[in-house]
Protein backbone atom coordinates (compact mmCIF):
# COMPACT_ATOMS: atom_id res chain seq x y z
CA UNK A 1 0.00 0.00 0.00
CA UNK A 2 1.42 3.32 -0.73
CA UNK A 3 1.56 5.89 2.16
CA UNK A 4 -0.13 8.84 1.69
CA UNK A 5 1.36 11.59 0.95
CA UNK A 6 0.55 13.68 4.08
CA UNK A 7 2.46 11.24 6.29
CA UNK A 8 5.62 12.83 5.82
CA UNK A 9 5.27 16.33 6.61
CA UNK A 10 2.23 15.56 9.41
CA UNK A 11 4.67 13.02 11.46
CA UNK A 12 8.01 15.75 10.76
CA UNK A 13 5.65 18.61 11.68
CA UNK A 14 4.42 16.95 15.03
CA UNK A 15 8.14 16.34 15.75
CA UNK A 16 8.82 19.56 15.21
CA UNK A 17 6.18 21.14 17.07
CA UNK A 18 6.86 19.29 19.91
CA UNK A 19 10.46 20.03 20.41
CA UNK A 20 9.12 23.84 20.22
CA UNK A 21 6.47 22.74 23.34
CA UNK A 22 9.45 20.72 24.91
CA UNK A 23 12.07 23.70 25.10
CA UNK A 24 8.94 25.73 26.45
CA UNK A 25 8.67 23.73 29.06
CA UNK A 26 12.24 22.84 29.75
CA UNK A 27 12.72 26.35 29.90
CA UNK A 28 10.09 27.08 32.91
CA UNK A 29 11.29 24.03 34.63
CA UNK A 30 15.17 25.67 34.69
CA UNK A 31 13.68 29.06 35.35
CA UNK A 32 10.34 29.83 36.68
CA UNK A 33 7.06 27.96 36.05
CA UNK A 34 5.37 30.73 35.74
CA UNK A 35 6.69 31.60 32.51
CA UNK A 36 4.09 29.00 31.50
CA UNK A 37 1.42 30.64 29.97
CA UNK A 38 -1.35 28.70 31.42
CA UNK A 39 -3.61 28.90 34.63
CA UNK A 40 -2.07 28.45 37.95
CA UNK A 41 -5.19 27.45 40.58
CA UNK A 42 -7.71 25.04 39.86
CA UNK A 43 -7.93 21.63 37.97
CA UNK A 44 -6.02 23.22 35.06
CA UNK A 45 -2.76 23.79 36.51
CA UNK A 46 0.48 23.61 34.40
CA UNK A 47 2.55 25.56 37.79
CA UNK A 48 1.23 22.57 40.23
CA UNK A 49 2.15 19.59 37.50
CA UNK A 50 5.64 20.89 36.26
CA UNK A 51 6.71 21.57 40.41
CA UNK A 52 5.14 18.13 41.35
CA UNK A 53 7.57 15.46 42.66
CA UNK A 54 6.61 13.30 39.22
CA UNK A 55 7.94 16.12 36.94
CA UNK A 56 11.39 14.45 37.31
CA UNK A 57 12.44 11.13 36.95
CA UNK A 58 15.77 10.05 38.51
CA UNK A 59 16.36 13.56 38.94
CA UNK A 60 15.97 13.81 35.08
CA UNK A 61 13.16 16.47 34.23
CA UNK A 62 10.55 15.17 32.50
CA UNK A 63 10.67 18.31 30.42
CA UNK A 64 14.02 17.67 29.39
CA UNK A 65 12.96 13.75 28.44
CA UNK A 66 10.08 15.01 26.28
CA UNK A 67 12.74 17.40 23.90
CA UNK A 68 15.28 14.40 23.59
CA UNK A 69 12.46 12.23 22.36
CA UNK A 70 11.30 15.27 20.10
CA UNK A 71 14.39 15.82 18.69
CA UNK A 72 15.32 12.17 17.74
CA UNK A 73 11.64 12.01 16.70
CA UNK A 74 12.45 15.15 14.28
CA UNK A 75 15.75 13.07 12.99
CA UNK A 76 13.87 9.55 12.26
CA UNK A 77 10.57 11.59 10.52
CA UNK A 78 12.97 13.62 8.60
CA UNK A 79 11.91 12.86 5.04
CA UNK A 80 15.04 11.32 4.41
CA UNK A 81 14.56 9.12 7.42
CA UNK A 82 10.96 8.44 5.27
CA UNK A 83 13.06 7.88 2.30
CA UNK A 84 15.60 5.89 3.54
CA UNK A 85 15.40 1.95 3.21
CA UNK A 86 17.57 1.06 6.07
CA UNK A 87 14.94 -1.68 8.56
CA UNK A 88 16.89 -0.32 11.90
CA UNK A 89 15.05 2.86 11.28
CA UNK A 90 11.34 1.62 10.98
CA UNK A 91 12.50 -0.77 14.25
CA UNK A 92 13.94 2.30 16.26
CA UNK A 93 10.94 4.67 15.39
CA UNK A 94 8.61 1.67 16.60
CA UNK A 95 10.54 1.15 19.69
CA UNK A 96 10.17 5.31 20.42
CA UNK A 97 6.32 5.26 19.70
CA UNK A 98 5.98 2.79 22.07
CA UNK A 99 8.12 3.66 25.14
CA UNK A 100 6.63 7.48 24.73
CA UNK A 101 3.20 6.05 24.59
CA UNK A 102 3.56 4.15 27.72
CA UNK A 103 5.45 7.26 29.26
CA UNK A 104 2.39 9.24 28.58
CA UNK A 105 0.20 7.25 30.01
CA UNK A 106 1.81 7.11 33.43
CA UNK A 107 2.01 10.81 33.31
CA UNK A 108 -1.58 11.83 32.54
CA UNK A 109 -2.09 8.98 35.36
CA UNK A 110 -0.07 11.07 37.55
CA UNK A 111 -1.94 14.05 36.62
CA UNK A 112 -5.37 13.20 37.13
CA UNK A 113 -4.79 10.54 40.41
CA UNK A 114 -1.17 11.80 41.85
CA UNK A 115 -1.43 15.39 41.32
CA UNK A 116 -5.03 16.07 40.27
CA UNK A 117 -3.89 18.94 38.18
CA UNK A 118 -3.67 19.03 34.23
CA UNK A 119 -0.97 21.20 32.62
CA UNK A 120 -2.28 22.07 29.39
CA UNK A 121 1.11 22.30 27.54
CA UNK A 122 2.11 19.01 28.62
CA UNK A 123 -1.25 17.84 27.20
CA UNK A 124 -0.13 19.24 23.88
CA UNK A 125 3.00 17.27 24.16
CA UNK A 126 0.55 14.02 25.11
CA UNK A 127 -1.15 14.79 22.23
CA UNK A 128 1.59 15.15 19.66
CA UNK A 129 3.01 12.37 20.93
CA UNK A 130 0.17 10.62 20.16
CA UNK A 131 0.40 11.30 16.84
CA UNK A 132 3.08 9.96 16.27
CA UNK A 133 2.33 7.14 17.78
CA UNK A 134 -0.49 6.75 15.14
CA UNK A 135 1.38 7.22 12.27
CA UNK A 136 4.50 5.27 13.05
CA UNK A 137 1.83 2.62 13.56
CA UNK A 138 -0.27 2.89 10.60
CA UNK A 139 2.54 3.66 8.45
CA UNK A 140 5.89 3.42 9.89
CA UNK A 141 6.31 -0.40 9.40
CA UNK A 142 6.30 -0.15 5.34
CA UNK A 143 9.88 -0.26 3.82
CA UNK A 144 10.68 3.14 1.78
CA UNK A 145 10.86 1.07 -1.07
CA UNK A 146 7.59 -0.79 -0.75
CA UNK A 147 5.59 1.64 -2.42
CA UNK A 148 4.32 0.90 -6.02
CA UNK B 1 -14.85 -30.24 -0.32
CA UNK B 2 -12.36 -32.85 -2.29
CA UNK B 3 -8.83 -31.64 -2.67
CA UNK B 4 -9.11 -30.48 -6.21
CA UNK B 5 -11.63 -27.82 -4.95
CA UNK B 6 -9.81 -26.63 -2.34
CA UNK B 7 -6.62 -26.65 -4.79
CA UNK B 8 -8.82 -24.52 -7.27
CA UNK B 9 -10.04 -22.27 -4.93
CA UNK B 10 -6.64 -21.23 -3.43
CA UNK B 11 -5.73 -20.55 -6.73
CA UNK B 12 -8.52 -18.40 -7.93
CA UNK B 13 -7.56 -16.33 -4.49
CA UNK B 14 -4.14 -16.36 -5.58
CA UNK B 15 -5.01 -15.16 -9.02
CA UNK B 16 -3.52 -11.73 -10.26
CA UNK B 17 -6.43 -9.56 -11.29
CA UNK B 18 -7.16 -8.98 -14.66
CA UNK B 19 -6.13 -5.66 -16.36
CA UNK B 20 -8.34 -2.56 -15.89
CA UNK B 21 -10.24 -4.51 -13.22
CA UNK B 22 -9.23 -4.40 -9.41
CA UNK B 23 -10.39 -7.33 -6.99
CA UNK B 24 -12.25 -6.35 -4.06
CA UNK B 25 -9.25 -6.50 -2.13
CA UNK B 26 -7.34 -3.94 -4.31
CA UNK B 27 -10.79 -1.56 -3.68
CA UNK B 28 -10.06 -1.58 -0.38
CA UNK B 29 -6.16 -0.99 -0.28
CA UNK B 30 -4.42 -3.38 -1.80
CA UNK B 31 -2.42 -5.99 0.67
CA UNK B 32 -4.45 -6.36 3.56
CA UNK B 33 -3.00 -4.76 6.27
CA UNK B 34 -2.35 -5.97 10.01
CA UNK B 35 -5.01 -5.16 12.76
CA UNK B 36 -2.33 -4.56 15.32
CA UNK B 37 -2.37 -0.53 14.80
CA UNK B 38 -5.58 -0.38 15.06
CA UNK B 39 -5.94 -2.54 18.35
CA UNK B 40 -2.93 -0.65 19.70
CA UNK B 41 -3.97 3.06 19.37
CA UNK B 42 -7.72 1.57 20.53
CA UNK B 43 -6.21 0.59 23.75
CA UNK B 44 -4.14 3.62 24.02
CA UNK B 45 -7.36 5.47 23.98
CA UNK B 46 -9.27 3.04 25.74
CA UNK B 47 -7.01 3.11 28.69
CA UNK B 48 -6.68 7.39 28.50
CA UNK B 49 -11.15 7.53 28.76
CA UNK B 50 -10.89 4.87 31.60
CA UNK B 51 -8.09 7.12 33.58
CA UNK B 52 -10.05 10.13 32.71
CA UNK B 53 -13.76 8.83 33.50
CA UNK B 54 -12.44 7.63 36.99
CA UNK B 55 -10.99 11.25 37.68
CA UNK B 56 -14.06 12.77 37.21
CA UNK B 57 -15.89 10.75 39.00
CA UNK B 58 -13.79 10.84 42.09
CA UNK B 59 -13.91 14.38 41.05
CA UNK B 60 -17.97 14.88 41.37
CA UNK B 61 -18.09 13.41 44.83
CA UNK B 62 -18.48 14.59 48.49
CA UNK B 63 -16.65 17.59 50.39
CA UNK B 64 -13.91 17.03 52.11
CA UNK B 65 -14.66 15.64 55.74
CA UNK B 66 -12.48 12.86 57.54
CA UNK B 67 -12.24 9.55 56.13
CA UNK B 68 -14.49 10.48 53.28
CA UNK B 69 -13.55 10.73 49.37
CA UNK B 70 -13.79 14.43 49.34
CA UNK B 71 -10.40 14.53 51.68
CA UNK B 72 -8.36 14.12 48.27
CA UNK B 73 -8.96 17.37 46.72
CA UNK B 74 -7.61 18.45 50.05
CA UNK B 75 -4.91 16.34 50.14
CA UNK B 76 -3.86 16.55 46.69
CA UNK B 77 -3.93 20.76 47.41
CA UNK B 78 -1.44 20.46 50.46
CA UNK B 79 0.69 17.65 48.90
CA UNK B 80 1.21 19.71 45.36
CA UNK B 81 1.30 23.75 47.00
CA UNK B 82 2.34 25.68 43.52
CA UNK B 83 5.89 26.56 43.71
CA UNK B 84 5.54 30.25 43.36
CA UNK B 85 3.49 30.51 46.76
CA UNK B 86 6.22 29.09 48.27
CA UNK B 87 8.91 31.19 46.97
CA UNK B 88 6.78 34.25 47.53
CA UNK B 89 6.77 33.30 51.51
CA UNK B 90 10.27 32.59 51.72
CA UNK B 91 11.04 32.08 55.84
CA UNK B 92 7.51 33.01 56.54
CA UNK B 93 6.27 34.47 59.85
CA UNK B 94 6.38 33.79 63.25
CA UNK B 95 8.05 30.21 62.41
CA UNK B 96 10.33 29.01 65.01
CA UNK B 97 13.44 27.59 63.69
CA UNK B 98 14.51 24.13 64.44
CA UNK B 99 17.14 22.94 66.63
CA UNK B 100 20.76 22.05 65.45
CA UNK B 101 22.33 18.23 66.14
CA UNK B 102 26.02 18.75 66.94
CA UNK B 103 28.13 17.63 64.19
CA UNK B 104 29.52 14.03 64.29
CA UNK B 105 25.88 12.35 65.46
CA UNK B 106 25.69 8.87 63.91
CA UNK B 107 23.28 9.00 60.52
CA UNK B 108 19.75 8.95 60.53
CA UNK B 109 18.58 6.30 57.78
CA UNK B 110 16.45 4.04 56.39
CA UNK B 111 16.71 1.94 53.49
CA UNK B 112 20.01 3.54 52.15
CA UNK B 113 18.48 7.00 52.35
CA UNK B 114 18.34 9.99 55.37
CA UNK B 115 15.41 9.19 57.41
CA UNK B 116 13.05 12.54 58.72
CA UNK B 117 11.04 10.55 61.51
CA UNK B 118 8.20 12.18 62.81
CA UNK B 119 6.41 10.95 66.05
CA UNK B 120 3.04 12.54 67.03
CA UNK B 121 -0.47 11.80 68.34
CA UNK B 122 -4.01 12.56 66.28
CA UNK B 123 -5.62 14.05 70.13
CA UNK B 124 -2.36 16.85 70.26
CA UNK B 125 -3.23 20.29 68.33
CA UNK B 126 0.16 21.35 68.22
CA UNK B 127 1.07 17.81 65.95
CA UNK B 128 -2.24 18.85 64.33
CA UNK B 129 -0.47 22.36 63.39
CA UNK B 130 2.95 20.57 62.71
CA UNK B 131 1.50 17.92 59.88
CA UNK B 132 0.10 20.68 57.41
CA UNK B 133 4.25 21.82 56.52
CA UNK B 134 5.63 18.20 57.17
CA UNK B 135 3.22 17.54 54.37
CA UNK B 136 3.99 20.20 51.94
CA UNK B 137 7.92 20.13 52.61
CA UNK B 138 8.12 16.36 52.07
CA UNK B 139 5.42 16.35 49.27
CA UNK B 140 8.50 18.37 47.28
CA UNK B 141 10.93 15.08 47.71
CA UNK B 142 8.59 12.73 46.90
CA UNK B 143 5.34 11.29 46.98
CA UNK B 144 2.28 10.51 50.16
CA UNK B 145 -0.01 7.45 49.65
CA UNK B 146 -2.96 6.88 52.21
CA UNK B 147 -2.90 10.67 53.98
CA UNK B 148 -5.76 11.25 55.76
CA UNK B 149 -7.75 13.69 57.49
CA UNK B 150 -8.25 13.87 60.83
CA UNK B 151 -8.78 16.82 63.85
CA UNK B 152 -6.88 17.08 66.96
CA UNK B 153 -8.79 16.31 70.54
CA UNK B 154 -11.71 18.26 71.04
CA UNK B 155 -11.24 18.34 75.01
CA UNK B 156 -7.88 19.94 75.05
CA UNK B 157 -6.48 23.63 73.86
CA UNK B 158 -7.01 24.33 70.03
CA UNK B 159 -9.68 22.05 70.16
CA UNK B 160 -10.57 20.04 67.06
CA UNK B 161 -8.15 21.29 64.84
CA UNK B 162 -8.24 20.49 61.26
CA UNK B 163 -4.99 18.09 60.75
CA UNK B 164 -3.85 15.39 58.37
CA UNK B 165 -2.74 11.98 59.41
CA UNK B 166 0.10 9.74 58.86
CA UNK B 167 -1.47 7.03 60.52
CA UNK B 168 -1.88 4.10 57.35
CA UNK B 169 0.09 6.41 54.88
CA UNK B 170 3.09 5.14 53.16
CA UNK B 171 5.89 7.71 51.44
CA UNK B 172 8.05 7.23 48.85
CA UNK B 173 11.15 9.32 47.63
CA UNK B 174 14.27 8.52 45.83
CA UNK B 175 16.30 10.98 47.90
CA UNK B 176 15.28 10.38 51.37
CA UNK B 177 12.72 8.22 53.18
CA UNK B 178 10.07 9.36 55.76
CA UNK B 179 8.46 7.61 58.97
CA UNK B 180 5.45 9.44 60.55
CA UNK B 181 4.07 7.61 63.66
CA UNK B 182 0.71 8.68 65.49
CA UNK B 183 0.86 7.04 68.66
CA UNK B 184 -3.02 7.69 69.59
CA UNK B 185 -6.07 8.67 68.15
CA UNK B 186 -8.64 11.82 69.38
CA UNK B 187 -10.51 9.59 71.62
CA UNK B 188 -10.33 9.28 74.84
CA UNK B 189 -9.79 5.91 75.69
CA UNK B 190 -12.34 3.40 77.00
CA UNK B 191 -10.31 3.73 80.84
CA UNK B 192 -11.05 6.97 81.55
CA UNK B 193 -6.98 7.46 80.87
CA UNK B 194 -5.53 8.99 78.17
CA UNK B 195 -6.37 8.34 74.39
CA UNK B 196 -7.17 5.38 72.43
CA UNK B 197 -3.28 3.58 71.29
CA UNK B 198 -2.72 3.65 67.63
CA UNK B 199 0.57 3.11 66.03
CA UNK B 200 3.90 1.64 67.96
CA UNK B 201 7.36 2.77 67.56
CA UNK B 202 10.02 0.30 66.50
CA UNK B 203 12.71 -0.06 69.10
CA UNK B 204 14.96 2.45 66.49
CA UNK B 205 12.16 4.94 67.07
CA UNK B 206 12.22 4.44 70.59
CA UNK B 207 15.92 5.24 70.35
CA UNK B 208 15.68 8.03 68.45
CA UNK B 209 13.31 9.33 70.65
CA UNK B 210 15.27 9.11 73.79
CA UNK B 211 18.07 10.24 72.24
CA UNK B 212 16.71 13.41 70.26
CA UNK B 213 14.05 14.06 72.26
CA UNK B 214 15.97 14.99 75.71
CA UNK B 215 17.73 17.81 76.66
CA UNK B 216 20.22 19.56 75.54
CA UNK B 217 17.63 19.20 72.46
CA UNK B 218 14.16 19.97 74.20
CA UNK B 219 13.13 20.04 77.43
CA UNK B 220 11.22 18.72 78.79
CA UNK B 221 11.80 15.36 76.99
CA UNK B 222 9.19 13.18 75.47
CA UNK B 223 7.25 16.30 74.26
CA UNK B 224 5.61 15.48 71.05
CA UNK B 225 5.11 16.89 67.71
CA UNK B 226 9.08 15.45 67.52
CA UNK B 227 10.78 16.12 64.06
CA UNK B 228 13.72 14.45 63.51
CA UNK B 229 15.13 15.38 60.22
CA UNK B 230 18.32 13.22 59.55
CA UNK B 231 21.30 13.94 62.22
CA UNK B 232 20.88 17.38 61.31
CA UNK B 233 18.04 18.87 63.02
CA UNK B 234 15.37 18.79 66.29
CA UNK B 235 12.14 20.19 66.30
CA UNK B 236 9.80 19.48 69.04
CA UNK B 237 6.17 21.43 69.09
CA UNK B 238 4.55 22.94 66.85
CA UNK B 239 6.89 25.25 64.03
CA UNK B 240 4.02 28.11 64.07
CA UNK B 241 1.59 28.80 66.61
CA UNK B 242 -1.98 26.73 66.18
CA UNK B 243 -3.97 29.81 66.84
CA UNK B 244 -4.25 30.62 62.50
CA UNK B 245 -5.56 27.61 61.87
CA UNK B 246 -8.38 27.75 64.52
CA UNK B 247 -11.99 28.36 63.04
CA UNK B 248 -11.31 26.98 59.65
CA UNK B 249 -12.07 24.01 57.53
CA UNK B 250 -9.69 21.32 55.92
CA UNK B 251 -10.11 22.97 52.88
CA UNK B 252 -9.95 26.52 53.59
CA UNK B 253 -6.48 25.94 55.04
CA UNK B 254 -5.39 24.05 52.19
CA UNK B 255 -7.00 26.75 50.00
CA UNK B 256 -5.04 29.13 51.52
CA UNK B 257 -1.93 27.65 50.91
CA UNK B 258 -2.72 28.78 47.37
CA UNK B 259 -2.87 32.49 48.65
CA UNK B 260 0.65 34.02 49.65
CA UNK B 261 -0.58 37.08 51.48
CA UNK B 262 -2.85 34.83 53.76
CA UNK B 263 -1.66 34.08 57.65
CA UNK B 264 -2.20 30.45 57.28
CA UNK B 265 0.22 30.32 54.07
CA UNK B 266 2.33 32.51 55.84
CA UNK B 267 2.68 30.11 58.93
CA UNK B 268 2.00 26.73 57.15
CA UNK B 269 4.69 27.26 53.86
CA UNK B 270 7.33 29.61 56.05
CA UNK B 271 7.47 26.58 58.21
CA UNK B 272 7.29 24.37 55.10
CA UNK B 273 10.55 25.89 53.32
CA UNK B 274 12.61 26.29 56.37
CA UNK B 275 11.86 22.03 56.91
CA UNK B 276 12.69 21.77 52.89
CA UNK B 277 16.18 24.11 53.31
CA UNK B 278 17.01 21.48 56.51
CA UNK B 279 16.33 18.28 54.26
CA UNK B 280 18.16 19.39 51.34
CA UNK B 281 21.38 19.53 53.78
CA UNK B 282 20.78 16.01 54.06
CA UNK B 283 19.80 15.25 50.32
CA UNK B 284 22.99 17.11 49.41
CA UNK B 285 20.79 20.01 47.67
CA UNK B 286 18.79 17.48 45.37
CA UNK B 287 16.52 17.91 43.81
CA UNK B 288 18.35 20.93 42.47
CA UNK B 289 15.31 22.71 41.45
CA UNK B 290 13.30 22.06 45.08
CA UNK B 291 16.58 23.24 46.79
CA UNK B 292 17.69 26.56 44.91
CA UNK B 293 13.77 27.72 45.34
CA UNK B 294 14.51 31.22 46.23
CA UNK B 295 11.72 30.76 48.96
CA UNK B 296 14.42 27.29 50.31
CA UNK B 297 17.33 29.18 50.14
CA UNK B 298 15.55 32.45 51.68
CA UNK B 299 14.23 29.88 54.69
CA UNK B 300 17.71 28.09 54.80
CA UNK B 301 19.47 31.07 56.08
CA UNK B 302 17.47 31.09 59.33
CA UNK B 303 18.34 27.61 59.84
CA UNK B 304 21.11 27.45 62.82
CA UNK B 305 24.43 25.85 62.55
CA UNK B 306 25.42 23.21 64.63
Amino acid sequence: MSRPAWVVPTSFGCAIAGVGVSVYLTIAHYTSPTVLACSSSGVVNCERVTTSAQSQVAGIPVALLGLVWFLAMAGLCSPWAWRSPAPWIRVVRQVAVWTAMVFVLWLVYAELFVIRAICLWCTVVHVLAFALFVIVLLYGSEAAGSEP
Amino acid sequence: MTNRTAQKKQQSSKAKPTKGRPTPKQQKGGRQRSQYPWFAIGAVVVIVFVMVGLSVYNHVRTPATPGSSGSAKVIAAVTSVPASALDTVGAGQGVSPPTAIASGAPEVTSGGKPEVLYIGAEYCPYCAAQRWPVVVALSRFGTFSGLGLTTSSSTDVFPSTPTLTFHGSTYASDVIAFSGVETNTNQLAATGTGYEALDTLTPEQQQLLQTYDAPPYTSPAGSIPFLLIGNRYVITGSSFHPDVLQGKTWRQIASALSDPSSPIAKNVLGSANMMTAAICELTGGQPSNVCTAPGVTAAAATLPSA
